[in-house]
């Protein structure tokens, strides 16, 4: 549980999670319902909605989990069109591309990046402080949707 | 016996006159996860034109496009699938799902289990399981990727799943199969009818241990992407007289299935069951089994 709360306080964010509700399986966490508690064994594969997994110490959110904390207060980008598949496509997000901010627009923080529809497309780090005028990369990515497809190759 | 000549005389001796056939690639709306007039929208400004599919409420047809409908953003935010058009009907014979605990016995790759959550609108339970342990990566991305809520993934033989001692309302049974032509241009070339009736066992083991787990007022859907009696009617016939199950009408795309397979007559109800000819689709062979009430 704490390093899902300490990963949602990165974006300067909380949702609330009931504990009693999350399992654990190896490295990977799991939120599940009620429903789905009465019916599992301990020899799950998956269950419920995936989380996220940690290793080496480092936890490595799931999509699931990113969208869950972009639906409420935390930081977030809104970009363009192009930018937005450019992003899903590994890229990191030039200022040109952002149509809104939402949040901290400080250097070294995370950040989720929606796109027009305001799906939640992944997350990154802002490089350097978004109301500063400066050329090149404003956010860096650290995961994107496009992961789906890389998984499979 | 086996070879292309084979295989296509013993369908014309079911009536059907061998045809070379490519399906047209389908996806299927996840109306969980998006409203369909605003996927639709979306995907026609990227330039993918789709044409509904008939006799499927989700199901559109990809009429042209420039590239991957697998990799739009639309597609990697899960508001829909890539699912062949046959494969979509096994799902929707189900009566009311919501709320149900229903067991995916055969389940990765994961289309069929994203679409059952689909029309569950994420509640009750799916059990979903599969023999292959590298399926399960695919299953589970599938589930993510599509935002599914209620389903449990075990590593498990189908034929195991009285060990998970649950009673299930529903089942769906989309048996390992011989696959068809359709589908996999060497086909002919690589199969037998020694493959065929291998096949034929497991998938009687598979039902007999469904209808273990399956509740008296239960429901099975059965399907194949076999064309081959053997997986289909002949094990359908099977069931009824060693499970004392029933087949149940349904109102589906597809021709009734022949009740006389190479000079064996089968019980008549067996013409409920739907084989459906490649063609716009692939081979395909559905049908919904039920407990028989004289047994109960």
């Amino acid at each position: 549980m704490k390093p899902i709360k300490d990963f949602v306080r990165q974006f300067g964010g909380s949702i609330s999670l009931e504990e009693s509700l999350i399992v654990r399986k190896e490295n990977r966490y799991f939120l599940i319902n009620e429903k789905l508690k009465k019916l599992i064994t301990k020899d799950f594969f998956y269950v419920g909605i995936y989380l996220g997994k940690t290793r080496k110490g480092k936890f490595f959110p799931s999509f699931n989990l990113l969208s869950m904390i972009a639906e409420k207060e935390a930081n977030k980008i809104n970009v363009d069109k192009k930018t937005a598949w450019l992003f899903i496509c590994g890229r990191d997000i030039f200022k040109q591309g952002i149509i809104k901010v939402m949040g901290s627009k400080r250097k070294g923080n995370y950040t989720l990046i929606l796109n027009q529809h305001r799906e939640c497309l992944g997350f990154g780090r802002i490089l350097h402080n978004l109301d500063e005028e400066r050329g090149g990369a404003a956010v860096k990515n650290i995961s994107d949707v496009g992961d789906f497809l890389r998984r499979e190759k | 016996m086996s070879g292309k000549e084979f295989f296509v005389g013993r369908y014309e001796k079911l009536g059907w006159k061998y045809e070379h056939s490519e399906p047209k690639q389908a996806i299927r709306i996840n109306v969980m996860n998006t409203k369909k007039a605003d996927i639709i929208k979306r995907l026609e400004a990227l330039g993918i034109e789709l044409e509904k599919i008939p006799f499927l409420e989700n199901g559109y047809w990809i009429y042209h496009s420039k590239f991957s409908v697998g990799a739009t953003s639309e597609y990697l935010l899960g508001l829909y699938s890539i699912q062949e058009t046959a494969a979509q009907i096994p799902a929707t014979l189900f009566t009311d799902l919501k709320d149900k605990i229903v067991l995916d016995a055969c389940a990765a790759p994961g289309g069929k289990t994203v679409q059952l959550a689909d029309l569950m609108q994420n509640t009750g339970a799916i059990i979903a399981l599969d023999v292959k342990r590298q399926r399960l990566t695919a299953l589970s991305n599938q589930l993510e990727r599509c935002r599914v809520k209620n389903t449990i993934v075990y590593h498990m033989d189908a034929r195991q799943a009285s060990r998970l001692k649950i009673k299930f309302d529903r089942i769906l049974l989309d048996a390992p199969c011989s696959g068809n032509f359709a589908t996999d241009k060497e086909w002919f070339s690589k199969r037998t009818i020694k493959d065929v009736e291998r096949n034929a066992k497991l998938q009687r083991e598979m039902l007999t241990e469904a209808t273990k787990v399956l509740k008296d007022d239960g429901e099975i859907v059965y399907s194949t992407c076999s064309l081959e009696p053997e997986e289909n009617e002949l094990n359908i016939n099977w069931a009824m007289k060693n499970l004392n199950l029933q087949v149940e009408k349904i109102n589906c795309y597809g021709e009734k299935a022949p009740t006389n397979i190479f000079g064996k007559q089968l019980d008549s109800s067996i013409e409920n069951c739907r084989r459906i000819w490649p063609g716009q689709t692939q081979g395909f062979f559905v049908c919904k089994l039920k407990k028989r009430v004289d047994t109960l």
